[in-house]
């Protein structure tokens, strides 16, 4: 077990996603989630004191653009549709921290950083549809606005604790990149604690997420 | 000094009475109709917040009928405000509760 985690955590360095699946958990849960794309690399761990809030850590690795964050984020769900079938939601992500690159005027390459931004998701059974939006702060790095819509097909419905297959399509919009589109059809597969996405983007490039929580 | 004690005597056999009806007098399973009931993980979250009360034995969440049954144990129970508290607190609402006797 030790060495898939280890192998989990490796995968998840190495490769990033704009759409967080549930940026706040349910009271007291503890979330791990190690997110990659065409761009960057993610790994965030959260608390939930309340349905409403989750306070965490943050890493992300931007590759092209070479520099690294350690964040402290708050997601807020500032409002919540439960309907007898379906499900949506509107968040609001928020993160400040320390930016480390070359591009740093500082001796010790450390800069303040930041991000903020607004998710929002509905979701039945069958059918999810997500959008999420981020600005952020990269000192001397950048300044940069990235938006990130996904479309998502159950093809059977699970009962509470089957294997829950999703066939997904995500589109990233990053007008600063070179590659300012990315179109990646994806699988998400849920089980239990664990939540796993892959997929491959119009450029080649792997996508790659593990969510876990309890 | 006398009406103090009085007085205080009278508010903690009331609240004492109010917690014991709370926790005996409606023992039958509740059946729970909830909104927003879509994915594991929302039966997780319910799962988890009711399994912290200490009246409650079991909790069954079924995603097709979008209906959660909590078991209590012996001759206790929650009150059908406490069981909409929880269920908010968890992040649904509820649609109805069903008693079964």
């Amino acid at each position: 077990m030790r060495y898939l985690w280890v192998a989990l955590i490796g995968i998840g360095l190495l490769i990033p996603n704009v759409v967080d699946a549930r940026p706040v958990s349910y009271p007291s849960g503890w979330t791990y989630m190690l997110m990659n794309d065409g761009m960057k690399n993610t790994a965030h761990v959260h608390y939930s004191p309340t349905a409403k809030v989750s306070v965490g850590y943050k890493f992300e690795y931007w590759r092209d653009m070479d520099f690294s964050l350690h964040a402290v984020q708050v997601n807020n769900l500032i409002k919540r549709w439960n309907q007898r079938d379906s499900q949506a939601n509107f968040y609001f992500k928020s993160g400040v921290g320390v930016v480390n690159s070359s591009a740093s005027s500082s001796d010790s390459g450390n800069e303040l950083g930041g991000f903020f931004g607004m998710a929002t998701d509905w979701e039945d059974r069958r059918y999810f549809v997500a959008y999420s939006n981020r600005y952020t702060h990269a000192g001397n790095s950048g300044e940069f606005f990235t938006q990130s819509a996904r479309a998502g097909w159950a093809p059977y419905e699970g009962d509470y604790g089957d294997l829950h297959t999703w066939l997904m399509l995500q589109v990233d919009h990053t007008p600063e990149a070179q590659d300012n589109f990315t179109i990646t059809p994806l699988v998400r597969l849920f089980k239990g604690l664990h939540l796993m996405e892959a997929g491959i983007n119009n450029h080649g490039e792997i996508l790659f997420n593990y969510v876990y929580r309890y | 000094m006398k009406k103090i004690i009085l007085t205080l005597a009278f508010i903690t056999a009331f609240v004492s009475l109010s917690a014991v009806a709370e926790t005996s007098t409606r023992t039958g399973d509740a059946l729970v109709t909830v909104n927003g009931l879509v994915c594991d993980f929302c039966a997780r979250a319910l799962e988890k917040v009711f399994s912290k009360e200490a009246a409650v034995k079991a909790i069954d969440v079924n995603l097709d009928t979008k209906i959660i049954t909590i078991n209590f144990n012996d001759g206790q129970s929650l009150s059908d405000d406490r069981v909409t508290e929880l269920v908010l607190d968890s992040g649904y609402n509820v649609e109805g509760i069903e008693r079964a006797e």
